[in-house]
């Protein structure tokens, strides 16, 4: 019997699968690196979360993807943009939040959500990948250290020196040239991470600067980004215990809002106004999660069928 | 394949290819052809010479040699122009005009000089300033003077009955143009944004009969052949004064289940929107058409008390029920680029979603596009499910 709904977010260096229950709670997560978008190894993060979570593809109510790859998975019912996955999953992991940074592999984005969890307005780099984890990847490899190693060795500056934010490839030559010079590796390392917050507040900028912050993507694991990103920005940012699968879990809710939506059909009159309403919420995946302040006050005030009712309550 | 693809297929071809339509044209009829640029030169005065008008387009190729003529940092249209010249690509123009809006274009026609030192170039400047009492007689005189200009250079006179019939001839096609437009803003008709394009990019190079025998054959099958297919969300493009958006974009725009059903682009409605009234004194005409259009769909580069582009663009927002606008922006668009914050403010405070896209001669990564613009069309369908409850 299905009872899980699962989420795919196909990145362009990771794939995240999510899996959660019926409640929205999440039963198994898994990320599979990849060294450029592949199909294998989104099967390899599907297999691996499905089997985490001792369930199998046929368990599935609904499987929804996100990411660059969205378009590639036959077994998704439904594809969305990472940007609203991301928003959908970061308040669902942080509700307070207000504005959402995300960086991943080879994109970044600043996205505004409202109290409702929408997308208010949104920003990405639409050039380069400068200023995302592609272009940590770039100057780690100039700097021969491991990816991993670049966050705490930057927090170790103690000087500050300047390195262009506009372009991966003129800040590797900038860095080589700042080694020469005989900068240390955590000066210089300081400065790509500064040079990673100026382009995130050029981002945050456009879309406006408003708190709570919530930061996902992988680069939210590196304590250095983030800690030149609060000092761009001047306020603090709060990460989520796993920030690199909010737009996984931002596309399983969606399809569980979906099933939710799909349900509350199946048992409201069709001359109920408020299940007018749910059809253009199920089709347009609006959030629907427990707790959302939206859905709570619809569920209150509309005069549903108790039956119904108690099926969006569950 | 219907009459409409047909047709359509016949005014692409020609859209993509000015030079050989041109060069054909003046094999078949042995006279001139007059590039002119955007926005403001009244064509029908070259129609009237008895030469071909030709609004020179921005080529589709990469710019090369031209970049020993002109900085990066000119918009791509102005940086194709000049490379179209340096290439021997308006070689078949035998005189170029302009009416300068915009301190870009007047670099690339120094430019063009340089490297067409043989090309008649003329510049014509009308008041930007559109209330001043002067204002009037000063763009008539420079009417006139380019009317002496052409005439010396067709070797003709160009009598007043002549424009009369140009600016009648022209008038009747920007009427079919419109029509187009008004069936597909009110969705009787499925027309794609790159499709309309070709309809009004072909009317800026082609004899204008010839367009608008085409023209009338497509309106009159448009709406049996083309009938309105699922609507997407509603959005109007605005932007792009000069030079049309690459078609692949909007295109892809669409592709994001979108429908675009209105525009303010120069390759558009911008293009169309205004008739040369009949008055007895044809030159007077052209001179009312000059500030008319900027009553109907203002410039940013003309100065006016009474109208202006963010007040049009919201009206017009309302009009043709769009529920969002996508702003198409060349790089290094100066007119645009420093109006763009009058246009977002208005926007914003009026809650109408919006999308700023960037534009290179050189493309764009088409993906990153994409991403943009499939989240701008779901966050439109996901706030208007829940904006009984917000409001």
């Amino acid at each position: 019997m299905t009872s899980h709904v699962m989420g795919i977010d196909f990145g362009s260096t990771t794939a995240k699968a999510v899996i959660i229950d019926l409640d929205g709670e999440i039963v198994a997560a898994r990320v599979s690196h990849m060294g450029a978008v592949s199909d294998q190894a989104v099967k390899e993060a599907v297999a691996d979360v499905l089997a985490a979570a001792g369930l199998s593809q046929s368990d599935m109510k609904r499987t929804v993807s996100t990411g660059y790859g969205r378009r590639m998975l036959d077994i998704a019912d439904k594809n969305f943009t990472e940007i609203t996955c991301h928003a959908r999953g970061a308040i669902a992991m942080v509700p307070e939040a207000r504005l959402v940074i995300d960086i991943g592999g080879q994109d970044s984005k600043a996205i505004a959500v409202d109290a409702s969890g929408l997308v208010v307005q949104f920003a990405m780099n639409d050039r380069c990948a400068a200023g995302t984890g592609k272009f940590l990847e770039v100057l780690a490899r100039a700097m021969e250290i491991s990816l991993d190693a670049m966050g705490d060795t930057a927090m170790q500056a103690t000087r500050e020196l300047k390195i262009s934010s506009m372009c991966a490839t003129f800040a590797e030559t900038e860095v080589i040239s700042l080694r020469a010079e005989g900068n240390s590796k955590p000066d210089v390392l300081g400065a790509v991470h500064a040079a990673i917050a100026n382009r995130t507040l050029g981002l945050v900028s456009r879309v406006g600067k408003v708190g709570p912050v919530v930061m996902t993507g992988g680069v939210a694991r590196n304590r250095a980004a983030v800690h030149h990103i609060e000092r761009a920005l001047g306020l603090p940012i709060i990460l989520p215990a796993d920030p690199q699968v909010a737009g996984a879990l931002g596309a399983a809710l969606i399809g569980l809002d979906d099933y939710r939506a799909e349900q509350a059909r199946q048992v409201a009159a069709p001359e109920d106004e408020d299940f007018a309403r749910q059809m253009v919420l199920g089709g347009a995946c609006a959030p629907a999660c427990k707790g959302d302040p939206v859905m709570a006050r619809m569920v209150a005030g509309s005069s549903m069928t108790a039956g119904r009712r108690a099926l969006l309550a569950e | 394949m219907g009459r409409v693809d047909t047709i359509i297929g016949e005014l692409g071809r020609i859209a993509e290819d000015p030079v050989g339509y041109v060069a054909g044209w003046k094999e078949r009829h042995g006279r001139k052809a007059i590039g002119v640029l955007p926005m403001n030169f009244p064509v029908e005065l070259v129609h009237a010479a008895g030469a071909l008008p030709v609004v020179v387009q921005e080529s589709r190729v990469p710019i090369t040699l031209g970049r020993s003529l002109i900085f990066e940092y000119y918009c791509g249209y102005t940086r194709s122009l000049v490379d179209q010249a340096v290439t021997s690509q308006l070689d078949m123009l035998d005189g170029m005009f302009i009416v300068d809006h915009c301190v870009a274009l007047l670099g690339a026609m120094d430019a063009i000089r340089y490297a067409l030192p043989d090309m008649p170039v003329y510049l014509a400047q009308f008041t930007a300033s559109m209330d001043e009492p002067w204002s009037p007689p000063q763009v008539r005189d420079e009417i006139a003077l380019l009317q002496a200009r052409l005439a010396a250079l067709c070797g003709v006179t160009i009598t007043d009955q002549a424009l009369r019939r140009s600016i009648a001839l022209f008038n009747h096609d920007r009427a079919l143009l419109r029509r187009v437009y008004e069936l597909r803003r009110t969705g009787r008709i499925a027309l794609r944004a790159a499709e309309m394009q070709v309809l009004v990019q072909s009317a800026m190079v082609m004899d204008i009969e010839d367009h608008a025998a085409a023209m009338t054959e497509l309106v009159e099958v448009i709406d049996i052949e083309r009938r309105p297919a699922a609507d997407g969300v509603r959005l109007h493009f605005s932007g792009h004064f000069c030079h049309a958006p690459q078609p692949e974009l909007l295109d892809l725009i669409e592709s994001c289940g979108a429908t675009v059903v209105d525009d303010d682009l120069y390759t558009g409605y911008r293009y169309i929107s205004t008739d040369v009234p009949d008055l007895a004194d044809p030159l007077d005409g052209l001179t009312t058409w000059y500030f008319d259009r900027n009553n109907n769909v203002p410039c940013s580069t003309r100065a006016q008390k009474t109208v202006d582009w963010e007040s049009y663009l919201v009206a017009a927002v309302a009009a043709d029920r769009s529920e969002g606008v996508v702003t198409l922006m060349p790089k290094f668009c100066e007119p645009h680029m420093l109006y763009f914050p009058e246009l977002r403010k208005a926007l914003l405070d009026r809650g109408i979603p919006h999308l700023l896209l960037e534009t290179e001669h050189e493309g764009l990564a088409l993906e990153t596009v994409r991403v943009r613009v499939e989240a701008f069309v779901e966050t439109i369908k996901r706030r208007a499910a829940v904006a009984p409850e917000l409001a």
